[in-house]
């Protein structure tokens, strides 16, 4: 048996629990080249939520360190993960599926409408109509009937840029980076717990307006 | 010389100059509205990331057929208030998140209470924009400020 009980802890930033235990091996994962030891501080209880209501609570890993080292003295941790971690507690529900395709519908038809007002107001902005007619007389030296080619071609090529940045359609994605409102979302995601991890450090401070 | 070229030669130049101008644009609106965080924040919010994809899907179908609309002034005969309302309704929503975000880049909040030193009642710093907001948008349309 090796003497090394270095045991390595890597904790993810932000979990999702739904049971009111929580246990070391639900918010990152443990190892360590004994594998009794792994066990013993993979089912580690960290903390057990009370209140049944949805509650984020921000951890330290000192304290699962502690808690893992009151295991057995000969234990030595090696955090490896975030120092600080984040439990976001819901308690179990059965989600409503009308209630889900509801808020899906809603932000469906915002996303469409606001699409299509921003590139409506951008064409206005900029009157892309007179400055299409100007260049065709331009390049031709006629004055153009209503539509020409190059509104046509416009469309298209409006339509075949938005496909390109979002990099849609897995069937024919361009190359496998998420999409940019994946990216986006995560970035949003990570501030959030950002932001929870500073304010609960900041807690007990009077008013800050640093 | 290019006004002399043949026809053909001239509508492929159009197509070419319309298709770029196209695609440079959608990068720059689109980019715009998914950097600036407004569907994310909605995303977020109603908790349904999973859904990313079809988003994505409407966010596409509604910037090219509002374009293809726009350009064309097609007719749409599905009018109707109940239509309307909810295209304004969507609008003024969607909107409403983007005058916030674009006030939240350029910082303008975090500046203005580390300079006063607002301590407390920041929703009431957020209340009376949206109040500030909601009754601008109505003296603007009632008194046709929109030079028309």
């Amino acid at each position: 048996m090796s003497a090394s009980k270095t045991v390595y802890l890597n904790l993810r930033e932000m979990t999702e629990v739904q049971s009111q235990d929580v246990y070391v091996r639900d918010v990152g994962s443990v190892y360590c080249s004994d594998k009794t030891v792994q066990a013993k501080c993979a089912a580690l209880k960290i903390r057990t939520i009370r209140e049944k209501k949805e509650h984020r609570y921000v951890e330290s890993a000192l304290t699962v360190i502690r808690q893992m080292e009151a295991l057995d003295p000969a234990i030595q941790v090696d955090n490896v993960g975030k120092v600080e971690f984040i439990i976001d507690y819901h308690p179990q529900k059965v989600p409503s599926l009308a209630w889900q395709w509801a808020k899906t519908i809603f932000v469906c038809i915002i996303c469409f409408c606001g699409a299509a007002f921003a590139i409506m107001t951008f064409n206005n902005d900029v009157d892309v109509t007179s400055v299409f007619q100007e260049v065709h007389v331009l390049l031709t030296g006629r004055e153009p009937e209503r539509f020409t080619i190059l509104e046509l071609s416009y469309c298209i090529g409006l339509g075949s840029g938005i496909l390109l940045f979002f990099n849609h359609f897995a069937a024919w994605k361009l190359n496998t980076d998420p999409t940019p409102l994946e990216v986006e979302m995560r970035l949003y995601e990570e501030n959030i717990s950002k932001t929870l991890i500073q304010n609960d450090s900041r807690k007990e401070q009077e008013v800050d307006v640093s | 010389m290019f006004r002399n070229a043949p026809w053909l030669l001239q509508q492929i130049i159009l197509a070419l100059a319309g298709a770029s101008a196209g695609g440079i644009i959608a990068a720059g609106v689109f980019a715009f509205l998914a950097i600036i965080g407004v569907f994310p924040r909605l995303i977020g919010k109603t908790k349904t990331r999973n859904r990313i994809l079809l988003y994505e899907t409407v966010i596409i179908t509604g910037g090219v057929l509002g374009n293809i609309i726009d350009i064309y002034e097609f007719p749409v005969p599905i009018g109707g208030d109940l239509v309307l309302g909810t295209f304004g309704f969507a609008v003024g929503i969607f909107v409403g998140c983007l005058v916030m975000s674009l006030a939240e880049t350029i910082k303008t909040m975090p500046v203005i209470t580390r300079r006063v030193h607002l301590a407390v009642g920041f929703q009431y710093v957020i209340l009376s924009i949206a109040v500030g907001k909601t009754l601008g948008a109505l003296v603007y349309f009632t008194h046709s400020m929109s030079g028309g």
